[in-house]
């Protein structure tokens, strides 16, 4: 019994000397759990859609009614309204909207006559979850018209019907992930080839050579920056092609959209790698690289919209996810692989990750010193 | 004191850490050609005295130049001028050897040519040139330091500088290394500055030695100018047949002679500082008395015996070091060669 509270004595000293392990075991947990169940809570809310109504009769009006109720309740969807179909559309194939509801003008004559009241849903389908939930949501929607409406004078209300049309080719599920393994292929690429090789080598006294050698710090930065970004890019490039290969997949937009491929892959993994070291790089021990390996995984991955639409996370989720290089990169690999989009379309999301990159290799640069 | 053939000079070079002043205003001068030793104990300031010298540390006050460049002032140029070989193997393992060596020899701009030319000749020089294209991973500890004492000369250095470098080897590769490191000196002229705690390998490889403690220099000189300033550096051990008091009593005030002992019933012990000529001179005092010499043993101090002199017995204590955020605070252990 004495040797058995010794090893726990020893065990206990050792962890109460240092809090920050006990401090980390419950807030790790505490994050897991927001980021994890904030990413994957039930209900979509929030999601964009353009109402253009060409329409002013009484049943469009009622249509525009009933989604008012959609956002202002459950708040599923926020509405924007346009007088443009053609812009909308363009919107939509941009990723600014999931979805435009298109009220045709004859809807409201049409159910009058007696015809069938056909609206039009045109649906970012890249983004298969949200493009499901929009198409049942707006049938339910048209539904409750139905049943609000139905009296002896308006026996027609059930000829409304929603004509849902997918934007873009049909992804299945396996194939929307790619973008979110290529994404997660840059991470830790990134931090097995770049930042834990440094944090090692400084462990080892290896880098202590370095510094007594006339490389420039740009020179040890660039270096160790180069190697780990080529790495980390023909590994994801490769993650890419068995991607498409597994799901049947082919790029959308052929050579010029591969082209932009690989310069999202390059750019997010500089910028990401960069990032690493920002917070990593001063580490005295290759462990510590280890254990916010996975951690940094969580809170970087998972808000990214690899898998569940950014805007169906709360404000203050949706507001990291902002901030997140991954969630660019997700989007622009999403828009270019799937929606064949050109570089104009995808501009805001490189424009982000060139900013975020730019800012991160400065920043990365002040970590390595050029004395002890 | 300061010559323009100096290869390394340290004019009151001082660094503190806080409070700790690990390097205490020392000076001293290595001249070219020479290798001389940095000996103390552990936490004297050795290690911190080299890494200012070789630029990875910046001085706190005084200064210091090395192949004639200033380290604070012109650390690039002292970088292209130096070979550095840390106390840690340092070897990249998932290298081979001439991967090491070659590399390296990119650091100082060395074209392909000129670093296949010297990684040939110096694994051939560290005895790898048979094992130069094995991943440094199947290497034993002592070819290690040898491939990285390779490594450290890729650029023809002015002057080399090692901190331990036969720490955890076995005695085959300690003389390996002492052999490349004489070598070194008598076919090139290489300037060697060596760290060590080891005596027999200050005595054995050193021109001239500086006995570091507490962060200063408190002697330096050839080992023999070092023993020569501890007083009876001799030591005769004598016993007789005969009365040995009366002896030791007689011995005390013989020319040379400096202090005589004895334990009851032990041999009679003389101190002088030049013992092989007070010895025969005792010799004959004692057969003059009519009595006679039945043993005697004449031990010259060692270099242990001088650093002991000078440093004392007490056990050294480093000052404590302050863990970074991400290794205290998760418990995990500093790296190793600090």
């Amino acid at each position: 019994m004495r040797k058995t509270w010794s090893i726990m004595r020893r065990d206990l000293l050792k962890i109460g000397r240092n809090p920050l392990t006990i401090f980390t075991s419950v807030l790790l947990p505490i994050i897991y759990l927001l980021i994890f169940g904030n990413s994957f809570q039930g209900v979509l809310k929030h999601l964009p859609v353009v109402i253009v109504s060409q329409d002013n009769g009484p049943f469009a009006i009622r249509v525009m009614e009933q989604m008012q109720a959609l956002a202002a309740g459950p708040r599923v969807i926020t509405i924007t309204y346009n007088s443009d179909a053609d812009t909308a559309l363009r919107d939509v194939r941009n990723g600014v909207y999931k979805a435009a509801l298109i009220i045709p003008p004859d809807f409201s004559h049409d159910i009058a006559e007696g015809r069938i009241g056909e609206l039009g849903l045109f649906t970012d389908n890249v983004d298969a979850i949200s493009a499901a939930t929009l198409t049942g949501l707006f049938s339910q929607a048209t539904a409750s018209i139905r049943a609000g409406y139905v009296t002896a004078r308006e026996p027609k209300l059930d000829q409304i019907v929603i004509r849902p049309s997918n934007l873009f080719t049909t992804v299945d599920y396996d194939r929307s992930l790619i973008p979110g393994v290529i994404v997660m292929a840059l991470f830790m690429g990134s931090l097995t080839s770049g930042v834990f090789n440094w944090v090692m080598d400084r462990f080892m006294g290896i880098t202590e050579c370095y510094l007594v050698t006339p490389p420039s710090r740009w020179n040890l930065a660039a270096g160790v920056l180069g190697s780990s970004v080529l790495v980390t890019s023909v590994a994801s490039v490769i993650v890419l092609a068995a991607g498409l290969l597994m799901t049947g997949g082919t790029i959308t937009g052929g050579a010029p959209a591969a082209a932009m491929l690989v310069g999202v892959i390059v750019l997010g993994a500089t910028g990401i790698l960069a990032m690493t070291f920002v917070i990593l790089a001063r580490a005295d021990n290759p462990r510590v690289v280890g254990a916010s390996a996975g951690f940094l995984n969580v809170i970087l991955f998972f808000p990214s919209g690899a898998i569940y639409p950014v805007e169906s996370f709360p404000t203050w989720l949706r507001t990291f996810a902002h901030y997140n290089p991954e969630t660019h990169a997700v989007s622009a690999l999403k828009s270019i692989l799937f929606k064949g989009a050109n570089f104009a379309a995808v501009s805001h999301d490189l424009a982000f990750l060139a900013v975020f990159t730019a800012a991160m290799l400065v920043l990365a640069s002040m970590t390595v010193k050029r004395t002890l | 004191m300061e010559s323009q053939s100096a290869a390394i000079q340290a004019r009151e070079l001082t660094k503190r850490f806080g409070e700790f002043t690990a390097v205490d205003r020392v000076t001293f001068e290595v001249r070219r050609g020479e290798l001389f030793g940095l000996l103390g104990p552990n936490g004297a300031g050795k290690t911190t005295l080299s890494r200012m010298l070789t630029t990875l540390l910046v001085p706190d006050a005084g200064a210091a130049s090395v192949a004639g460049f200033d380290v604070a002032r012109d650390p690039a140029r002292v970088r292209e001028a130096i070979g550095v070989i840390p106390q840690a193997l340092t070897s990249d393992l998932d290298l081979t050897g001439w991967e090491n060596v070659d590399i390296y020899g990119g650091f100082y701009n060395l074209g392909r040519r000129a670093r296949r030319e010297r990684a040939q000749h110096l694994l051939r020089m560290v005895g790898l040139t048979e094992r130069a294209n094995d991943l440094v991973q199947t290497y034993s500890g002592g070819m290690r330091r040898r491939l990285e004492i390779a490594r450290g000369l890729i650029h023809s250095p002015e002057v080399l500088f090692l901190d331990e470098p036969t720490i955890g080897l076995d005695p085959q590769s300690r003389r390996a290394v002492w052999e490349l490191l004489e070598q070194l000196r008598r076919d090139t002229g290489l300037t060697i500055s060596l760290t060590t705690h080891y005596m027999d390998e200050a005595e054995t490889l050193c021109d001239r030695i500086a006995i570091v403690d507490g962060g200063k220099i408190i002697a330096i000189g050839t080992p023999a100018e070092l023993k020569a300033k501890v007083k009876g550096s001799d030591r005769i051990e004598l016993e007789v047949a005969g009365d040995a008091e009366k002896i030791a009593a007689m011995l005390r005030g013989q020319p040379g002679v400096l202090d005589v002992t004895r334990d009851p019933d032990g041999p009679i012990v003389v101190s002088a500082d030049d013992g092989a000529h007070v010895m025969p001179r005792i010799i004959a005092e004692i057969e003059n008395s009519g009595a006679s010499v039945s043993s005697i043993k004449l031990e010259r101090l060692s270099l242990e015996d001088v650093f002991i002199r000078f440093t004392g017995r007490r056990l050294r204590d480093e000052p404590a070091r302050k863990g970074g955020f991400f290794s205290s605070s998760f418990g995990m252990p500093m790296p190793p060669g600090r």
